[in-house]
């Protein structure tokens, strides 16, 4: 469930709280959306202002007046660890953005000690800062710390320098190593507190209130001041806006002090703007936002809601209150702890799905500080990473790193609704060569006699090619033989029409003879007969008759008899 | 609920009916149907009260029973239908399904020893596996049925893939099996929420395991190994309680052990540099037999010997892998991590790299030259993974990384100097550099950043046409003498056929895919993460020409929004803002880079409001030098800028702008004296009323009424202040000086424009109540350009 909740310390008093529950409490984590309630509490602590700091898995304790840091699990909701350090610490900050691997400590003697809690390694700095370090804030880069201290002075140190095992090769050879990399200045009192933007961009800023009434944005990454603010009294604790529009103050009455950024209309950003960058500016008095009544003490913390809208602020008397940011005026009282509240955060919203700030991994024990090298500076110049240097945390399972570009067939089938579509086809097509009968069953059943199928399938193909061409063969034979029948059929016939014709020819022939002898015999005969009349004529003429009339009568005979030969050679012809 | 009780009824009418052969064709559609039905099956069986839920009962009821029985038919497509719809089933039901599969589960493992086609118990293996892994979250539902029937589960799948001659717990691994894969992704799923009931399976496992990933004759496939490596690590899980951390300590120990030796062998043809930072490791060392063949017997993991100098590097990648491995899979505790270790050892196997001309290896006399030649052949195989192994330890470490990031980063830059024309190599050099710069970058020194210079200009080759690149860094910046190398070669080819370089744009940002992403990548990083102050000039505007002619949308917005600074005595920076806004004019962030709606960073300084956004970041940087905009009267006056450095990088683009910002300085020096103008003698008010008529004078070319009207409304004074303007101009200017081809021609165009501003500079003086809004100001500086 979507819940937001914050944390907050105490710092001990002669008080005695009312609740049982709260006895002896010096760490709480309270619930405050949806529904206010105590969620856990840590016992035996009492911190000073800024001398809280959360990790996902610890809450880290600097104890006031001590060089003492008690280290809680958030896991288990005990103390895990009391760790002794050699001087007292004012002021702690977590470094390693979402994973809080590094703990950063500011020390009475104005040095910083940074401890890697998941290596147990420990490196301090130069004692730069000329009196304690009052405030100290890592940007969310996790790149550079800045620590401002009550000598005025805020410096930025770089966080990779400091821990860096091989010194990178830098320009800074005069200065000592460890020590800050810029410092800022402008202050002309002791710093009260130090908040810095949320960009992790080059263009991040920093805010910072001293005692001397002022809190000045400035550019940590170039020190440049932007802007400065005169304040009506000196600001003990500052939030900024999630969205870096404004930042709020808590003074020492208890009242809470809103300083927008863009209070004029410009289409510039007002803290570039650098006609206003050397003008003091002085936020009017009705920016200021009166606490309810006037025993709830200094303001020592403050802190804002996910959304920006509602600040909380952690007052003397233990009380904390919460603020409308939009209504700019006091909204409830949140909790009463008794003891004065030194410490507030707010916890970012469990529940909200945030990719990139899901861990990978998790430190569920911090490896205490070792001592055999810590606190030399130039121990460690030989730049080697020593064997033994070991880091002690769990490898969560993370979704998000394993974002294969192909997820396998597996890991596809196994978050399917039943199986990949490919999947199926495969498992289809199996059956399908399964129930075909020609394929012998399974494939894998036998190799070899697929092999002699093949070789019977292979003469198989070659008995039926031959057969084949036996058979062309065959057809073309047969086709000869009824040629060649045909052709004798032809020449047989051809021969006995010739026959017939032969025997027609001598047929014609004999006629022709038959008719010529007639035709001879009918010649014989004429002339015959023309002898006959010739000699009958004569014989008439003779014998004095006419022999014309002789003739005649003879050719009248004539006529009669030759009738039917002339028809018999017409016939003939 | 109807539809649903309806679809139910549907799909147990076609299981009844449909004879059992023709089911595997409808199982698709019927597991569809299933999983539609999930808030059916999944209801409890206690609030189906309603006459129509009982009905309703009755159908899951038939359905389970109809699906138990499919699993034991005697056809293999009715085991088949059977799996895939107890999957679909099971998914969708959930608890009320998981509590009554006890008999499914059984049916599923017999299947396993069936003699059923592959996907039927590939399917059967996802199935088992899916019905473990959601029973986890109920540990009634583990005691009934997860428990009883995961060893069966486990022997029958280590059945499928190995043999198990002896009694001893020891399997052989069964050739081309085609389960291997499956079967170690099921396992490497339920390992680490079951290791107790993996406990006595552990060391048959573990022997299948090294069979897989120490084979090196026949090497097996990618995925294989990746998920037997995967498995191998996570066998730590199944370690008695609380020595789980140790386990995995010693196996991660084991494996660099294991890595050492192996390098010692393979690498014995050169005698190394190296000293271990392990004082227990420096005293080792290995008598080899130089006489024979490279290779060794059985390692301290247990895998098996290999002979041959390829089997070796072949070997040494598996290893690093695996360790990669070691660094990026989830433990089961908190685990002791040897950084230390794992950095000593990627020193060893980085330090030694192909020499360059001018160095020299030292040989090993003892080893003949080809064994020497052929390891160094192979060395980029190594580093490739060995780059591999540092990405991964950046990658997990995240923040934690940052005392070591410095020494990985050298590690980097020695295998990249030694071994840029490898493109693997190259590849993962990008990555890494990459993962290191979004952890360090923004604390990086001047020394670091120059260091990376080398690279980030390969890096811009790789991502640029060949050909393109070869004229451009001339042209760009005169000053450079280091960048003559490449200038000798000429492709004839290129001035012969013009087409061609067209083509070989084209074809070359698609040739390589992973090295162009792995390249990309590294310029956002340099540009978002580095401090850009660093960069040098030359370097910077072949990054930018280079994000030019690629078009990445990110890499531009990088650059823009990260625009090189301003230096003293350089005028202003320059920033590739047209060409973003002319690329992807539509995009979101474009949009709300350029015409920004709520208070963001924004100009810092240009008091008259008109430099043109591009160079808003410049000025925040810079703002007390940048602007050479103030007028005496304000107050505010600095000297004026010598000319731009920058604009030789890109003087395309640059040159008119700044000459626009120049002429508009000098028009307000010269209106200033003019008492038209300045009413108010107050530095703010001057400044803001100058402001506001800059608006104003940007905007103007958007009005052209306006434009034509403002010449006839000139005073006597204004009148006389646009000719000087005009003539005055040229002479300051960084026109008359700067010796780039583009900026005489630009000149002229820029006077024009100069005499154009002067004019509507005066016409808005007689518009005083004109109130431009501030996005319009926006769209005309792009114009302008």
């Amino acid at each position: 469930m979507l819940s937001e909740c914050f944390i907050a310390s105490t710092l001990a008093s002669s008080k005695v709280p009312a609740s049982a529950s709260l006895r002896d409490v010096g760490v709480c984590v309270h619930e405050f959306q949806p529904t206010l309630n105590l969620r856990s509490t840590f016992k035996k602590s009492s911190t000073a202002a800024r001398s809280l700091a959360v990790s996902p898995s610890h809450v880290f304790a600097a104890q006031s007046e001590k060089a003492i840091v008690h280290v809680y699990s958030r896991e288990k909701g005990n103390q895990e660890a009391t760790v002794p350090f050699p001087e007292r610490i004012r002021s702690i900050a977590v470094a390693g953005s979402k994973n809080g691997d590094v703990l950063v400590l500011g020390t009475e003697g104005g040095r910083l000690i940074l401890w890697e809690t998941c290596t147990g390694r420990q490196v301090a700095t130069t004692a730069s800062h000329l009196r304690p370090v009052t405030a100290l804030v890592v940007d969310p880069s996790s790149n550079f710390i800045l620590s401002g201290s009550s000598d005025a002075s805020v410096h930025v140190w770089s966080l990779v320098d400091l821990l860096s095992f091989t010194k990178a090769p830098s320009g800074r050879d005069r200065q000592p190593p460890n020590s800050p990399i810029r410092t800022f200045s402008n202050h002309r009192a002791g710093i009260t507190s130090i908040a810095v933007g949320h960009s992790a961009g080059r263009y991040n800023i920093a805010v910072s209130a001293a005692e001397d009434n002022t809190a000045i944005a400035w550019d940590y990454h170039t020190g440049r001041l932007l802007r400065t603010f005169l304040l009506p009294s000196s600001a003990i604790s500052i939030a900024l806006d999630p969205a870096d529009r404004a930042f709020y103050v808590g003074y020492q009455d208890g009242s809470i002090q809103s300083i927008d950024f863009y209070k004029s209309q410009s289409i510039q950003h007002p803290l570039h703007d650098p006609s206003l960058q050397s003008t003091p500016s002085q936020p009017s008095a009705e920016d200021r936002w009166l606490p309810p009544s006037a025993d709830c003490g200094a303001a020592h913390a403050l802190t804002l809601s996910y959304d920006g809208m509602t600040l909380l602020s952690g007052h003397q008397n233990g009380k904390v209150l919460s603020w409308n940011v939009g209504r700019k005026k006091y909204a409830s009282m949140v909790a009463d702890y008794t003891h004065p509240v030194t410490n507030i955060m707010m916890l970012p919203p469990s529940g909200l799905p945030h990719p990139t700030l899901d861990l990978q991994r998790v430190a569920h024990t911090i490896v205490k500080p070792r001592y055999d090298h810590t606190l030399s500076e130039s121990s460690q110049s030989s730049g080697i990473v020593p064997a033994d240097y070991t880091f002690s945390t769990h490898l969560l399972p993370s979704v998000s790193s394993k974002s294969d570009p192909k997820p396998t067939q597996f890991a596809e089938a196994f978050s399917h609704a039943y199986f990949p579509e490919s999947m199926i086809d495969e498992g289809l097509a199996e059956l399908a060569a399964l129930s075909q009968p020609g394929s012998n069953g399974t494939q894998a059943s036998s190799m070899s006699q697929a092999v002699t199928d093949e070789e019977v399938a292979a003469k198989d193909s070659q008995i039926f090619q031959l057969e084949g061409e036996l058979a062309t063969l065959k057809k073309k034979a047969s086709v000869n033989e009824t040629a060649r029948q045909s052709t004798t059929d032809e020449v047989t016939k051809l021969r006995s029409d010739l026959a017939n014709l032969h025997d027609y020819i001598t047929e014609l022939h004999e006629k022709q003879e038959q008719a010529q002898r007639e035709k001879i015999i009918r010649q014989a005969r004429k002339q015959e007969r023309e002898t006959r009349r010739r000699e009958a004529w004569f014989a008439a003429e003779k014998k004095g008759k006419k022999g014309d009339a002789v003739v005649r009568k003879m050719d009248a005979e004539d006529t009669v008899m030759t009738s039917d030969t002339d028809d018999q050679s017409s016939d003939e012809q | 609920m109807a539809y649903m009780s309806m679809s139910l009824h549907a799909v147990n009418h076609r299981l009844t009916n449909i004879p059992v052969k023709q089911l595997p064709h409808l199982a698709s559609c019927l597991a569809a149907s299933l999983s539609n039905c999930g808030e059916l099956l999944s209801t409890p069986q206690s609030q189906k009260s309603a006459k129509s839920d009982s009905d309703n009962a009755v159908q899951i009821h038939k359905l389970i029973t109809r699906l138990g029985s499919l699993l034991q038919d005697r056809t293999y497509e009715g085991r088949w239908t059977a799996v895939v719809l107890v999957k679909a089933l099971v998914e969708a039901g959930q608890w009320e399904i998981l509590r009554g599969c006890e008999s499914f589960v059984r049916g599923l493992i017999s299947i396993l020893a069936k003699s059923d086609p592959v996907t039927t118990k590939k399917m059967c293996i996802i199935t088992l596996t899916r019905i473990f892994h959601l029973t986890y979250q109920y540990p009634t539902l583990v005691r009934e049925i997860t428990t009883p029937s995961l060893p069966g589960f486990i022997t029958s799948a280590l059945n499928l893939i190995s043999v198990k001659p002896s009694s001893e717990p020891v399997r052989r691994l069964k050739p081309n099996t085609p389960f291997v894969e499956v079967v170690l992704q099921s396992f490497s799923e339920l390992i680490a929420r079951h290791p107790t009931i993996f406990r006595p399976f552990t060391a048959q496992i573990h022997s299948v395991l090294q069979n897989i990933i120490g084979s090196t004759a026949p090497t097996f496939p990618e995925p294989i190994l990746e998920i037997a490596q995967q498995l191998f690590i996570s066998l730590h899980n199944c370690a008695p309680k609380n020595s789980g951390s140790d386990e995995w300590k010693n196996a991660c120990r084991m494996t660099i052990t294991s890595i050492h030796t192996t390098s010692s062998y393979v690498f014995r043809a050169v005698s190394e540099q190296w000293e271990s930072s392990d004082p227990s490791l420096r005293q080792i060392s290995h008598p080899q037999d130089y006489g024979q063949e490279v290779g060794n017997g059985p390692d301290a993991l247990g895998l098996g010997s290999w002979q041959g100098l390829d089997a070796g590097v072949t070997r040494l990648v598996v290893l690093l892998r695996m360790l990669s491995g070691f660094l990026g899979n989830p433990t089961s505790s908190t685990v002791n991590m040897p950084v230390g270790a794992v950095l000593d050892l990627t020193a060893r196997l980085n330090m030694l790299t192909v020499p360059s001309s001018g160095s020299d290896i030292q040989a090993n006399p003892q080893i003949g030259r080809a064994e020497r030649e052929n390891l160094l052949t192979e060395l980029p195989r190594i580093h490739v993974a060995s780059l591999k192994l540092l990405l991964d330890l950046v990658n997990t470490l995240e923040t934690g990384v940052l005392s070591v990031a410095q020494t990985i980063l050298e590690q980097a830059l020695w295998v990249f100097r030694a071994e840029k024309f490898s493109r693997e190599v190259r590849t993962g050099v990008y990555d890494l550099l990459s993962a290191l710069l979004a952890r360090v970058g923004p604390s990086m020194t001047k020394q670091s950043v120059s260091s990376l210079a080398v690279l980030l200009r390969t890096c811009c080759h790789d991502l640029l046409p060949p050909v393109g690149n070869q004229n451009a860094p001339e042209r760009s910046d005169p000053k450079s003498k280091s960048k003559t190398s490449n200038q000798a070669a000429v492709n004839a080819d290129a001035f012969l056929n013009p087409g061609l370089k067209q083509v070989r744009q084209t074809s070359s940002s698609s040739s390589f895919p992973h090295l162009n992403r792995a390249a990309s990548e590294l310029l956002v990083a340099t540009l978002t993460h580095a401090p850009t102050e660093f960069v040098s000039p030359a370097l910077r505007a072949e990054i930018d020409r280079t994000i030019i002619m690629t078009s990445d949308k990110n890499a531009m917005l990088a650059s823009v929004l990260n625009p090189f600074p301003a230096m003293q005595g350089r005028g202003v920076g320059t920033s590739i803002m047209p060409f973003l806004a002319r690329s992807y004019p539509a995009e979101t962030e474009v949009e709300s880079l350029i015409r920004p709606r709520m208070p963001v960073l924004m100009n810092g300084s240009a008091i008259n409001g008109y430099a043109a956004m591009d160079e808003d970041e410049d000025e925040e940087e810079e703002p007390a030098l940048a602007p050479p905009t103030a007028s005496e009267a304000s107050g505010f006056l600095k000297p004026v800028p010598t000319p731009s450095l920058h604009q030789d990088m890109m003087d395309v683009e640059v040159t008119p702008q700044a000459l626009n910002k120049r002429s508009y300085a000098e028009d307000v020096e010269m209106k200033a004296p003019t008492p038209s103008t300045i009413e108010s003698p107050a530095a703010a008010t001057q400044s803001k009323k100058l402001r506001f008529e800059a608006e104003q004078a940007a905007a103007a070319p958007t009005q052209p009424s306006l434009e034509a009207a403002s010449p006839a409304a000139f005073t006597g004074t204004a009148a006389i202040s646009v000719p000087t303007s005009s003539i005055a101009g040229p002479a300051p200017t960084p026109v008359a000086s700067k010796p780039t081809l583009a900026g005489s021609s630009s000149g002229k165009k820029a006077s024009a424009l100069r005499s154009a501003e002067a004019a509507e500079d005066e016409s808005d003086d007689e518009l005083p109540t004109l109130n431009m809004d501030p996005d319009t100001d926006d769209e005309d500086n792009e114009d302008d350009e």
